[in-house]
């Protein structure tokens, strides 16, 4: 990255680590073979993608056979609500109201087409209450989605309670982990979960690559048909060199990740204290303990997110107001709406998101900056055109 | 310190070009400078569109991609702003409002006055700017009122700044007819970087700045309708049949066909009428009786007076009256002479023509010349 600038948008994207880089440089250009082929290319690349899954299944205690790879956390979002769903054929899905759109759209989509979808209501940290999702089962409930971390206020969520109760009442659970897969211990196996999501360009891997853990024994349909790759749950050409920089990722996540959230926690704290106390009219957005290490999320009295981000980036810094994938709308963020922020206050929010390589001055830096433009941004006195 | 400009920019040659102007100086006196005192910033603003279609749309990702390598190439910041919901709302809704009253309306105004001098500055303000500009044929002149709103005449120090809007050097081009809703606020801190050149100067700019711009559709007459003006009100309003009444001789009537809604029509249209026996002028259309008037007679077209509402004084302040002017009445239609005679109740006002005017149509605005001085504007009623 660049000397000068500094990154705090890790939430939206990771660089790539350059120890992923080099373990997936041969794959382009050497051992280019496709995993489907009987020749020693062949060979060779379907080793380096079984040995990729099971290096990733390790990391959450799967199996490697329960693990599918795939090109995006929203291919395997899709794949597992429409796959359960097409599976069941009709039937009842439990989601959050704070789900990654592409879980909130898929489910849309789905609810067009006969199925019933409940949409459960978060608390003010953007907690999901178990026993409300116990309420909500029902006999013909096929599904439960609840995002592990959330992407854009970094709340956990109480995934091993909730998978408890689906394990109880015998409903598929399935958790989309992309922000805290590899930042933080997931075991599938204690938390009961039957399926889980998570994405290698989040957790300094290259994009391109994602994963699907579907529990075996799991009645799932696939959304791509052809070759029968993965287990027949995803046929396309593996893509091997973003496969094994997931896999590598995974492995120094693995071995990283506890001093690595350490240190990151200190951070966090450290810009979360600053901000509140510093900058009169800012709030904390997300539960003040239960969050990912990496994540601070503020509003702002009075000012408006996307010029805070603008100003940042006219400073050299990296910011976003909610998700990367919404900042193309106007939209007040419906995460932010989902835990009672009125439309203009979602709209002074602003997402600082740590990683890999944030120094501590870098942090001190945005503390010096960020309340200047703050300060500024409130002087000018809002204009209404006449 | 160094202004801060925003320019909106569309991709298209005239803003690309402004943006050019702004960020490295131009040949125009007061543009020599221009690189120097300016930050420049690009800003490309997206729109509600009927079509999700690749095109020209001007506000599509085709365009924002030329906009932002236009906007690479200066080295200047380039910003997305989604205008889509209030666009919608401010301008379609509008549109769709008038025409299903039986107006014929002007969106474009209503964008200028609300979305790109409206949304837009405010927005550009709040980040810290300074000016917002845009790539349309008119001039912004500063001027020191020498009196002041009584007709005194003031010190030197007390002289109160004031901007005039004015046609742009290119005739042909001038876009200030669209403008003239603009207000002194929005005025201070609005530029128009290429209404000191004529279309071909802009495009030579463009050539010497080095611009990708390719010569795509100018921008077409409403940017948010994907096909023409009658599909679109097929598709978005349901239909209200009513009688087709010919006026053959003063106060003589007759019914000859129907019609599918009074929006499909404008006064003065004679093509598409689909009515056999013509040439059929649009003469007028009654609201209450929801009928279509049409004649064959193109001389009742003519009208010697017409009356305006919501009038704007560029100047902020009421022109002594009767004010001899120079009217237009259409985007498309030449300047007449005309005089403002006086003012009416609720706000309306008295114009009355040298000559005739063809095809008036209530809804358009009527905007104010004075030479190359853009004075004000009314809505015809």
């Amino acid at each position: 990255m660049s000397k000068n600038k500094i990154y705090l948008d890790y939430a939206s994207t990771t660089p790539v680590d350059k120890r992923v880089l080099k373990a997936m440089l041969p794959y382009f250009s050497e051992k280019f073979g496709n995993t489907m082929s009987l020749h020693s290319w062949g060979q060779e690349a379907k080793e380096a993608l079984e040995e990729s899954r099971d290096v990733v299944a390790h990391l959450i205690g799967a199996k490697a056979e329960e693990i599918i790879f795939t090109s995006s956390a929203t291919e395997s979002n899709n794949l597992t609500l429409k796959g359960i769903a097409f599976a069941a054929k009709k039937g009842h899905i439990i989601i959050s109201q704070i789900e990654h759109p592409c879980v909130l759209e898929a489910a849309l989509w789905l609810e067009k087409r006969g199925f019933e979808i409940t949409r459960l209501a978060p608390d003010k940290y953007g907690l999901i209450d178990p026993q409300e999702v116990k309420k909500a089962i029902k006999e013909e409930t096929i599904l439960v989605s609840i995002i592990h971390a959330n992407n854009e206020i970094g709340t956990i969520e109480p995934i091993e309670e909730i998978g408890k109760i689906c394990k109880e009442k015998g409903v598929y659970f399935h958790t989309d982990a992309s922000q805290n897969f590899g930042k933080m211990k997931i075991d599938i196996n204690k938390m009961n979960i039957d399926l889980l999501t998570a994405s290698s360009h989040k957790m300094y891997g290259p994009k391109g690559a994602a994963l699907l853990f579907v529990r075996s024994g799991t009645k799932i349909e696939p959304i791509l048909h052809g070759g029968g790759h993965e287990f027949g749950l995803r046929s396309s050409t593996i893509n091997l060199p973003a496969i094994i920089g997931f896999a590598e990722a995974s492995r120094i996540c693995k071995k990283e990740m506890k001093k690595e959230a350490k240190k990151l926690v200190v951070l966090r704290d450290k810009l979360i204290k600053s901000v509140l106390s510093e900058i009169p009219g800012a709030h904390l957005n997300g539960h003040p303990k239960l969050r990912l290490p990496n994540n601070a999320n503020f509003w702002f009295e009075f000012i408006e997110g996307e010029s805070l981000v603008i100003q940042l980036d006219l400073c050299s810094i990296a910011a976003s107001t909610g998700s990367a994938c919404s900042s193309a709308t106007l939209e007040p963020s419906h995460v932010l709406s989902a835990i009672g922020l009125k439309p203009q206050e979602a709209h002074g929010s602003l997402r600082l998101s740590l990683g890999r390589w944030t120094k501590e001055k870098e942090i001190g830096y945005v503390l010096r900056v960020l309340p200047k433009i703050v300060e500024k941004l409130r002087k000018i006195s809002p204009f209404k055109i006449k | 310190m160094k202004k801060k400009v925003i320019c909106a920019m569309s991709g298209g040659v005239d803003s690309s070009v402004a943006a050019a102007l702004l960020k490295k100086g131009g040949p125009a006196p007061e543009q020599v400078r221009y690189g120097v005192n300016f930050e420049v910033m690009g800003v490309f603003m997206k729109f509600w569109s009927e079509s999700k279609e690749k095109g020209n749309r001007c506000c599509g990702e085709d365009s924002e991609r030329r906009a932002r390598q236009v906007a690479k190439i200066l080295k200047i910041p380039f910003y997305v702003f989604n205008f889509e919901k209030e666009f919608k709302k401010r301008v379609v809704d509008y549109f769709l409002g008038e025409s299903k009253a039986g107006l014929t309306p002007n969106p474009c105004v209503v964008c200028n006055k609300e979305i790109k001098f409206g949304l837009l500055l405010e927005k550009a303000l709040a980040l810290g700017a300074d000016y917002v500009a845009t790539g349309h044929y008119a001039l912004k002149r500063e001027i020191k009122n020498k009196k002041g709103p009584y007709g005194e005449s003031l010190k030197a120090t007390a002289k109160i700044k004031n901007y005039e809007l004015l046609k742009s050097k290119d005739k042909k081009k001038d876009q200030s007819y669209f403008l003239w809703r603009l207000s002194q606020d929005q005025l201070k801190h609005i530029l128009f970087p290429i209404g000191d050149y004529n279309k071909t100067q802009v495009r030579n700019l463009a050539k010497k700045f080095k611009l990708p711009v390719t010569d795509f559709k100018e921008s077409q007459e409403i940017c948010f309708i994907k096909t023409n003006i009658q599909d679109f009100l097929k598709r978005r309003l349901k239909s209200m049949k009513g009688p087709v009444i010919e006026q053959t001789n003063k106060g003589v009537e007759k019914i000859i066909s129907r019609h599918d809604g009074l929006w499909f029509y404008t006064i003065g249209q004679r093509k598409g009428l689909g009515l056999a026996g013509g040439p059929y002028y649009v003469l007028d259309k009654d609201i209450k009786k929801n009928a279509l008037m049409i004649t064959k007679n193109g001389k009742d077209l003519f009208k010697k007076e017409l009356k305006v509402k919501n009038v704007n004084w560029i100047s902020g302040n009421t022109h002594r009256l009767p004010f001899k002017i120079r009217i237009k009445t259409r985007s498309q239609q030449a300047l007449s002479g005309a005089v403002i005679a006086k003012k009416l109740p609720r706000g309306r006002y008295k114009i009355v023509f040298s000559k005739g005017e063809r095809a008036v149509a209530p809804g358009q605005s009527a905007v104010f010349y004075s030479g190359r001085k853009l004075v004000g504007g009314g809505v015809i009623c």
